[in-house]
């Protein structure tokens, strides 16, 4: 017998490799100033119980290997910052080719979803 | 009852094995930023909280950070995604595709290879570095020891140490840019509540230090041989390529040879064919020095980082 639970959680993981993605990336382009990695993963509310992105299944830990891809891929750029306190900090911002490639995958985004819902409403035909 | 820094140090080692296998550079990553992050939401947690029960809130961390197999998954599908820290610029990325169906870019087509321009320059500034690095590496560890009867002899050392640690995260830098080998992106940091007896402890007997001082010192060595050797190819190369402009252009005389006691000369005509030697020479050239640029590479990675 196949786990419900198990490929429940396969499609969700499917789905969340690239919307996490953009979803980091408007974060970042939103926000006023540089952030942390730990800062960001508040802001999407990763890994609490019951919030949005733990809907989506995103532990907070997950979120730096997303940053880091984004980094090399020159979406973002980093500067790592002494804290007072605990170790130092990696301070990620969002780059020009960043913000280019937002708009680029809100408007995908966009198809997508406006695509998805047509289909499960039922009216594609 | 555990301390914090128990934990966080026993999560630190389940990450570290589930990542078993990985990439070293992505295992030390890892590692940073989970270190990073449970430092970080600890602190805050603290301020924002007087008496703050520390163990409970930092298992309640964890919980919302990750296991340790979740994360290491996370890392290692990332990571494999991502070929090299190349694959950010398209011309890299065409030759990443074209390399996974053929193992070689093929002869000319080295000079497309962004490894191969970047072992060449790898190579060429190789006898600078390597000066710098050897003179650094050999004044630090003469001045430590012979001061170290002294008292002032301790915190030299430690601070020729420390700029050990500092140099062979620079050139893992340099090593990832020009040469492709994926490299720490970040320095290894020492844990800040650690005491300075444990901390100097780490500094002394890691193996990190003392890898980073061989490096340093045998750098020397190989920048010679790099640039000389890169050097001599390049010149001989563009001399032979020029040789009918200098035959030609400038009646240079090109292409002489003893032969027994009477020196002859290669009738002009022949020149355009040591210029076609040439053009081979240097595109040889390239491909020595994205070979080279692939062993140091690796070398580098065995000697900087640390498991």
């Amino acid at each position: 017998m196949i786990d419900i639970q198990e490929t429940h959680k396969k499609f969700r993981k499917e789905l969340s490799a690239g919307t996490v993605s953009l979803a980091l990336l408007s974060i970042l382009a939103q926000a006023e100033e540089p952030l942390y990695g730990y800062q960001i993963g508040k802001l999407v509310g990763a890994g609490d119980e019951g919030s949005e992105a733990s809907a989506i299944s995103v532990k907070q830990g997950a979120i730096y290997p997303v940053l880091r891809s984004l980094e090399i891929q020159e979406l973002l750029s980093s500067e790592r910052e002494l804290s007072d306190s605990g170790p130092p900090r990696k301070y990620y911002q969002v780059t020009e080719s960043g913000k280019e490639t937002l708009a680029a995958w809100s408007k995908i985004w966009n198809e997508t979803k406006t695509f998805v819902d047509k289909v499960l409403g039922g009216d594609y035909q | 009852m555990k301390t914090t820094d128990e934990i966080i140090q026993t999560y630190l080692d389940d990450l570290k094995s589930a990542l078993a296998g990985a990439d070293k550079a992505t295992v030390q990553d890892a590692l940073a930023d989970a270190e990073e992050h449970l430092r970080t939401a600890l602190e805050s947690e603290r301020t924002e909280q007087e008496g703050l029960e520390e163990s409970a809130a930092l298992e309640g961390i964890i919980q919302s950070y990750g296991d340790a197999q979740e994360i290491a998954q996370a890392y290692q599908s990332w990571e494999s995604s991502i070929p090299s820290a190349l694959a950010a610029t398209p011309a890299a990325r065409r030759t990443i595709s074209s390399a996974n169906g053929k193992s070689y870019p093929g002869f000319f087509g080295v000079y497309a290879d962004p490894r191969a321009w970047g072992g060449l320059v790898y190579m060429l500034i190789s006898l600078a570095t390597g000066i710098i690095y050897f003179t650094w590496a050999v004044t630090g560890i003469s001045v430590s020891l012979g001061v170290m009867v002294l008292i002032i002899g301790i915190p030299v050392s430690i601070l020729f140490l420390l700029s050990f640690r500092g140099i062979a995260f620079l050139e893992g830098r340099l090593v990832e840019a020009l040469l492709g080998e994926r490299m720490p992106r970040r320095a290894s940091f020492t844990d800040s509540n650690l005491g300075w007896k444990e901390r100097l402890k780490q500094l002394l007997t890691g193996k990190s230090t003392w890898l980073s001082s061989i490096y340093m010192i045998l750098m020397l060595p190989l920048g010679i041989i790099y640039f000389t050797v890169m050097v001599v190819l390049i010149s001989v190369s563009l001399a032979l390529i020029i040789s009918p402009v200098l035959a030609y252009g400038f009646n240079i005389p090109v292409g002489t040879f003893i032969d027994g006691d009477v020196v002859r000369q290669l009738p002009n005509y022949f020149t355009p064919l040591i210029s076609i030697l040439g053009v081979g020479l240097a595109t040889g050239t390239m491909h020595v020095a994205r070979w080279v640029g692939k062993v140091h590479g690796k070398f580098a990675k065995a000697l900087l980082v640390s498991d």
